[in-house]
């Protein structure tokens, strides 16, 4: 009575390697749901990946989660160090971490005052300084950044672990753009020549690389490792119940309507899992646009489009989708399901909630 | 412990007046040069009188009434319409090192405009990125390198990138160098260093220990074969021009006229003494190698060469190239300037016989931060860009 999500274990693994082996240097992403398989499980794997590497390759030895309070879920499980994306800030989430985990810790710092508050704090943190990309979310301009590095020499502070830079999703190159980061660390005077980066294409990342030799550029990634082969992740509902339904019978919390004769189908899946929750894609073509509206309006009239397919075809909601379950609406002449039987569903792995993970 | 923002060097700025820019005299532009360790041959007044199909202008930096800067700019008009391109090549001579070059290049822009420019274009003589010859060496020999910056460099120069950075955040644009000769001057340099680290001079033994054995071996071969270096006079830049034409047809350039070296040879010479200077290595009666050498303060550039196709084995041109350096070294420079190479690393490129040749000598590559652009009028420069695409299609 469940959602699930059902796991190749042997192609994900294999996924996963291939995926480590194509970008040397990789820092491993397990950050908020962990995209659907939990930032635990990812943390375990992550150790295990840094136990099957090609004994010539870099090592898997930093893993970044996104806030201070995931630090727990993985510190226990991953034995390198824990790299956080949300910068660091002079008051409560860094708390969140357990002490015990310290010496592990690497902070992001985005602003020249942290970076004096943190390491009055402590001299010996470690952090990688965040630059002001294209995004304009965190991190220093260039002379920020060069008054930061000032502060690094000033002090004599050992934890610059590197500098890190979150692009933007781009259709176009992200190579111009990391080209004049680049400089601009070389601008600053900086002795680090390590980058950690996200968003580059294997070819936007082998073209940075043979530009700059001298530097050492790892790549973030999370959904292409995690997420990468879809093929090996699949993701079911099991039906609840089904009953047949009259034209113009009435049915759930709201008391609609049948607009026709046909089954209402109770599956498994609603809200508390993400289902029917839309997150937005970013998508902003004409088409998505015009689909939104076009959904807008069958919500209006009658049936929605649900993420659930039964034999191939995806079915309509009946009505929103519930807490735990939702009503789909199967019309006359399609198979009827038997109760226990799984249903596919189509979801957004960032942002649902399985109840069971299955790595098989 | 005092607040570590109050020790960080902060910017630079002017603790009096601000920057400003005007016309300077030939005369001023020439003393100011004179007045700094060196300058780009291109920056000299006289470069103007050899780009006479430019129009030509002194410009000068004062703060509180005081010269800090010069520039020579090139004026190309654009066709039909009463509007120029302003060019500074290698240049201008101002400090490159201050962290707000905003301050220098917006009266400068502001400057041009007034006087009818469209665009501004500039080549900072900063340097980005250096590598020894025996990286550039290796790269040669590995199959995965093509090009130069495929290597690690020795040194990436963190002035050369502050310089980078801040052209861009003033809306300069770099202009693309495919392979490294573009239409300007190019990015990658081959340059012996002719003083240590610390500043003081190289012996000449020094700098021939830093040499393949091949150039060695070439320059004791010359010597021993009898070639003469001597320095020519105006009156043997016929003797010059003719080898010169010979080289030209052989390896495939088109030649320069005769009257291009006249008016280079008078225009630099009638500046300073010895600021350029005629080359001639004979054997026996004939000249066997002809070059020419331009020196600016600590800065000495080996601009034009031409040698024989008969007697090549009495090494003539590694002979004149090594007096030019003895020379160099004896005037006090800080540097001896091979000039141009590509970027390419690739033993199937066609260039890649000169780059061996330079490398052959020692010293290092060189990146310069190259030519950037300023568009002062959108549209013109739009025009202008789509005029040169036409152009060279």
């Amino acid at each position: 009575m469940t959602l699930t999500l059902t796991v190749d274990g042997e192609r994900w693994r294999r996924h996963l390697l291939e995926v480590v082996g194509r970008n040397p240097g990789i820092v491993p992403v397990a950050k908020g749901n962990g995209y659907g398989f939990g930032v635990g499980r990812l943390a375990r794997r992550t150790q295990w990946l840094s136990e099957h590497l090609e004994p010539s390759a870099p090592p898997v030895d930093l893993l970044a989660v996104g806030t201070y309070s995931e630090v727990a879920d993985v510190a226990t499980r991953f034995h390198g160090d824990v790299l956080v994306l949300t910068p660091w800030r002079p008051r409560g989430a860094a708390e969140d971490a357990p002490s015990t985990v310290a010496a592990r810790l690497v902070h992001t710092v985005s602003r020249l005052d942290d970076l004096v508050e943190l390491t009055d704090r402590d001299p010996g943190a470690r952090f990688v300084l965040e630059q002001l990309t294209s995004m304009r979310r965190h991190g220093m301009t260039r002379r920020e950044l060069e008054e930061a590095v000032g502060v690094v020499a000033q002090r004599r502070l050992r934890g610059l672990v590197g500098v890190a830079q979150h692009l933007p999703l781009r259709a176009g190159s992200h190579v111009g753009e990391v080209t004049r980061l680049l400089n601009d660390v070389v601008a600053t005077g900086a002795t680090t020549r390590t980058v950690l980066v996200s968003h580059l294409t294997p070819d936007e990342l082998a073209r940075l690389r043979a530009s700059h030799p001298d530097f050492t550029i790892r790549p973030r990634i999370g959904t292409d490792l995690w997420l990468g082969d879809r093929g090996a992740l699949r993701v079911t509902a099991t039906v609840l119940d089904v009953h047949a339904l009259e034209r113009g019978e009435t049915f759930g919390y709201r008391g609609r309507s049948a607009p026709k004769g046909g089954h209402l189908v109770v599956v498994s899946g609603g809200t508390a899992h993400g289902i029917g929750l839309e997150a937005p894609t970013g998508d902003q073509s004409l088409r998505s646009r015009a689909a939104t509206i076009a959904r807008g309006g069958l919500d209006a009239v009658g049936f929605v489009r649900s993420p659930f397919s039964l034999d191939g075809k995806q079915r309509l909601f009946a009505e929103p989708p519930h807490m735990q379950a939702s009503m789909l609406f199967l019309p006359q002449g399609a198979r009827v399901p038997q109760v226990g039987e799984d249903v596919e569903v189509r979801v957004r792995f960032t942002a649902t909630h399985f109840d069971r993970v299955d790595v098989k | 412990m005092s607040s570590p923002r109050k020790t960080t060097p902060s910017p630079i700025s002017s603790p009096t007046a601000p920057l400003t820019v005007r016309t300077i005299s030939t005369q001023e532009h020439r003393d100011f040069v004179e007045s700094r360790p060196w300058a780009s041959f291109l920056q000299t007044p006289a470069w103007a009188e050899v780009k006479p199909e430019w129009r030509a202008e002194s410009v000068g930096w004062s703060r509180d009434g005081v010269l800090c800067g010069a520039g020579l700019v090139l004026l190309r008009q654009l066709p039909k319409v009463k509007r120029y391109l302003a060019y500074l090549p290698e240049g201008p001579v101002i400090d490159w090192d201050d962290p707000d070059l905003g301050a220098w290049l917006t009266p400068l822009t502001a400057h041009l405009r007034a006087r009818g420019a469209f665009a501004v274009r500039m080549g900072p003589p900063v340097v980005t990125r250096r590598w020894s010859a025996e990286q550039v060496k290796a790269g040669i020999a590995d199959d995965s390198v093509r090009r130069l910056g495929d290597v690690p460099p020795s040194e990436r120069s963190q002035t050369g990138a502050r310089v980078v950075s801040q052209l861009h955040e003033l809306g300069w644009r770099p202009q693309a160098v495919e392979g490294g000769f573009a239409a300007g001057q190019p990015q990658f340099n081959f340059q012996i260093p002719l003083v240590d680290g610390d500043g003081s001079p190289r012996s000449e033994d020094d700098v021939l220990k830093g040499m393949n054995q091949l150039w060695r071996r070439n320059i004791k071969k010359a010597a021993k074969a009898g070639v003469e270096v001597t320095r020519g006079s105006h009156a043997d830049l016929a003797a010059f021009h003719d080898l010169y034409a010979h080289t030209a047809e052989r390896d495939h350039f088109t030649p320069r006229p005769r009257s291009y070296f006249e008016t280079m040879y008078d225009a630099l010479n009638g500046e300073a003494d010895d600021r350029l200077t005629l080359w001639l290595a004979h054997h026996e009666d004939d000249l066997v190698a002809a070059t020419i050498s331009i020196r600016v303060g600590t800065h000495s550039w080996y601009s034009y060469g031409a040698s024989s196709t008969e007697k090549r084995e009495v090494r003539g041109s590694n002979a004149v190239q090594w007096e030019m350096i003895r020379d160099a070294l004896r005037s006090g420079a800080h540097v001896y300037d091979l000039r141009g190479i590509t970027e390419t690393l690739d033993p199937d490129d066609p260039h890649m016989g000169l780059i061996q040749f330079k490398v052959g000598t020692g010293g290092e590559a060189v990146e310069y931060a190259g030519e950037w652009d300023l568009a002062l009028n959108k549209p013109l420069y739009k025009a202008f860009e789509l005029y040169l695409r036409r152009r060279s299609s």
